[in-house]
């Protein structure tokens, strides 16, 4: 855990992060300015304190924008920043001590757990950030509203959202007369035929954050659904949901090793640089690591948005967003900060390296800054059309959130993996969300 | 002698003496023996007052959160009895995760005692360097938890396993990819072994050292006596030894039981409960629940069923601890 992250100067030893991490702060640097200079912020905050807690971005050269930017709106506001970074995973663990506390960062973020909904009666309600936001750019995305809004009400404001598209191997595919994946099927395909040759694919089948986005976006291409759009009745006991858990057990019957049941969140990232891997579905943080540690297998590596299902074509992402305690010391900054912002994702975005992708429909504009650029990634310019979140259709509310925490979805596509039945995997699944929902309901 | 006092019976709590002819009520608390009592509940108070705060009220307040619906963001909670208990008992996890935990605590401790014992017999054994050695020992325990088990979680892992690459160069097993190349942490019974065996890495020098203390307090002139006599060496260890240092075993015991037994990190950094409720432990299973999901007092409830778990190894190692020293 780090608290009051310092920010980086004269490193004394260039290493290719530290190369990258220079190259995107020095030319995000220059917009900056330009860009503080282009509004004016209210003059009751001049001389208030703002402390905010976020995560560590898988994209160590968007911490070192953003540090940056925190610094330099800081210096124009007169109002004194502390940025505190702690992996996602910690985030949840220090929200629920800060709230026990009644005290602690002003302006707090949500990652890979959304508990907008857990904590929505000691959020400020952000109504007017948002709603100034979504009119100045051409409105939010439909999406944002089941991660932010709690009965119609904006109590978080959405900065960014994580794509998790496919990325596989041209190379390898040509060699088995396959080109670009289209659908699950062809996925399926090339990962049988592959790994014969030395090349299987993989998805963690394990407790981690990219199993419980894996397999959902496989389930809802299937047309599998988590709950009805309410979020308030359970939709999962279907035959789409048998579809998919059978086609996930082909998947790695045919295509995968049982490495896979051990797999973090990095394991795929280092997979698919090592060489090995056929395809991956990841977000393109693995895809910006080969480039770095494999050169050559990165050049044959390729970009999907996602394949298609029976069901549609659905990517599971990842929202960020922001909230405020309502013991906050310092509202009217924390919201000054989060329209300044939002006003700059452009910047965010090319920091990132286009791994944040807007919430905004007015910054889907082509072309979008780092994506636009790279033939590669410009695909994943659309990416807003396709992009579903955990719980879908419904919103992400407390009981979604603890059918994702306790990782029931990914233990039942690793149980019919591993040859249990299809009807009792359902019958344990479909048990296990049906008692986290009426124990919501009941409270 | 005690006489009635003119006005009637003395009040409760005192007692009337007669000195020199005259009657003198004087207080209970004025007398000798409860001022020693008074003495002695004095000297006691900090060390009862430290345990109530410490281990009392949050004992307490989890027992609060436990019968109640609190949630992380709900300030106000209602009661709702033994709710909670029966709905962990009504998931099919949580008997995963107990039997998981029984697994893991009892074959970490034996594992963690044979390993510990056969250390604390070497490292008493004269030889070069013995004291570099004994402090050496002590590296796994004081190294930060979450530095340590990262280091294991390379040494597992499904590609680059270290392990793995030294047993296939030995020729023990086939190269990566083939169907002997373990997966340290994706195998239930591998996985959950993984875990248990960085348990007992981090606390084994713990039990060594406890019995290293244990055995340098015995008297040599007894173990000679016993040799004399003719006592093996596992005779002198069983019938001599153990009985002498019992009361150390005992409370290192004790200490280690419930200290494996409330291990949340080893499982949450190397594997979170995975794969498949593999290696679910009830305190993953209850920080999942309670902080993660949200539900803390379903959380609270998962938690407190190590309380049964604890309490009657804990007060059995108490008895025969008191027993023997009376």
């Amino acid at each position: 855990m780090s608290d009051g992250r310092a920010i980086e100067t004269n490193p004394t030893r260039v290493s290719r992060r530290s190369l990258l991490k220079g190259a995107v702060a020095g030319a995000a640097g220059g917009h900056l300015l330009t860009m503080l200079d282009a509004r004016q912020a209210p003059a009751q905050i001049k001389g208030t304190s703002l402390r905010m807690l976020v995560w560590s971005h898988y994209v160590p050269a968007y911490d070192v924008w953003f540090d940056t930017f925190c610094k330099l709106w800081g210096d124009k506001t007169g109002v004194k920043v502390r940025v505190d970074h702690i992996p996602h995973l910690e985030l949840p663990a220090r929200y629920a001590a800060e709230f026990a506390a009644g005290a602690g960062h002003d302006l707090i973020y949500f990652v890979g757990q959304i508990l907008t909904g857990q904590y929505y009666r000691n959020l400020i309600d952000l109504s007017d950030v948002a709603d100034g936001l979504g009119k100045k750019h051409g409105g939010w995305l439909e999406s944002s509203k089941g991660a932010c809004q709690v009965g119609g009400t904006w109590y978080a404001v959405p900065d960014f959202f994580i794509s998790i598209p496919v990325l596989w191997r041209k190379d390898l595919f040509a060699s088995i007369g396959m080109g670009e994946p289209k659908t699950w099927d062809d996925l399926r395909k090339a990962g049988g035929q592959l790994k014969a040759k030395g090349h299987p694919t993989g998805m963690q089948f394990s407790h981690c954050n990219d199993a419980n986005h894996n397999w959902r976006a496989l389930m809802y291409c299937f047309g599998a659904k988590e709950t009805d759009p309410s979020g308030q009745n359970i939709a999962i006991d279907s035959k789409e949901m048998r579809e998919s858990l059978k086609f996930g057990k082909a998947l790695y019957d045919e295509g995968m090793t049982p490495e896979v049941f051990s797999w973090d969140d990095a394991s795929d990232n280092r997979f698919l640089a090592s060489g090995v891997a056929s395809w991956i579905h990841d977000a393109i943080s693995a895809f910006h690591s080969t480039r770095i540690t494999n050169p050559k297998v990165f050049e044959q590596t390729f970009v999907v948005p996602e394949v298609a299902g029976p069901g549609g074509t659905w990517n599971v992402g990842e929202p960020n967003v922001w909230a405020i305690w309502k013991f906050s010391k310092n509202v009217a900054a924390a919201k000054e900060f989060i329209t300044h912002l939002a006003d700059n994702q452009k910047e965010a975005m090319e920091a990132s390296l286009g791994y944040n992708m807007p919430f905004l429909r007015g910054q889907y504009a082509k072309p979008m800054p780092y994506l636009g650029k790279d033939a590669k990634l410009a695909k994943l310019q659309d990416q807003e059309k396709i992009t579903a979140f955990l719980g879908y259709p419904g919103p992400m509310t407390p009981p979604a959130q603890e059918v994702v925490t306790t990782f029931i979805i990914p233990d039942m596509f690793t149980k019919v993996a591993r040859g249990a039945s299809i009807e009792d995997t359902m019958k344990w699944g479909v048990g296990e969300i049906r008692r986290i929902y009426a124990k919501h309901k009941a409270s | 002698m005690t006489q009635a006092s003119p006005g009637g019976p003395p009040p409760p709590g005192s007692i009337s003496v007669a000195i020199g002819g005259r009657v003198r009520d004087t207080s209970w608390w004025r007398t000798p023996t409860a001022r020693r009592y008074l003495f002695g509940y004095t000297l006691l108070a900090p060390a009862v007052l430290y345990v109530g705060l410490l281990v009392g009220v949050p004992f307490a307040f989890s027992l609060y959160l436990a019968m109640s619906d609190a949630s992380v963001g709900s300030p106000v909670a209602r009661f709702v009895g033994i709710e909670n208990f029966k709905s962990a008992l009504e998931n099919a996890v949580f008997y995963t995760a107990v039997r998981n935990t029984l697994v893991f605590t009892i074959g970490a401790g034996i594992l963690k005692g044979l390993l510990g014992t056969t250390l604390a017999f070497l490292l008493l054994q004269p030889f070069k360097g013995r004291k570099v050695v004994r402090a050496l020992l002590v590296i796994p325990f004081t190294l930060p938890i979450a530095v340590s088990v990262l280091g294991w979680k390379w040494m597992f892992d499904s590609q680059f396993s270290v392990i793995n690459w030294a047993l296939s160069r030995l020729s023990l097993i086939g190269g990566y990819g083939s169907p002997d190349w373990p997966v340290w942490l994706g195998q239930p019974a591998l996985a959950l072994f993984s875990v248990m065996f960085v348990n007992v890495w981090r606390g084994f020098p713990f039990s060594a050292i406890v019995l290293l203390a244990g055995l340098t307090s015995v008297p040599p002139e007894v173990l000679d006596a016993a040799k004399v006599d003719g006592a093996s060496f596992l005779q002198r260890f069983r019938k001599v030894i153990v009985p002498m240092i019992a009361p150390i075993l005992f409370i290192g015991s004790a200490f280690d039981t419930v200290f494996t037994l409330s291990d949340l990190s080893i499982v949450y950094l190397l594997t979170n409960g995975g794969p498949d409720g593999a290696t679910e432990i009830l305190p993953t299973l209850a920080y999942n629940t309670g902080i993660r999901g949200g539900a803390l007092g379903r959380g609270a409830a998962i938690s407190l069923f190590l309380f049964p778990l604890l309490l009657p190894a804990i007060v059995l190692l108490l008895r025969t601890l008191r027993r023997r020293q009376y």
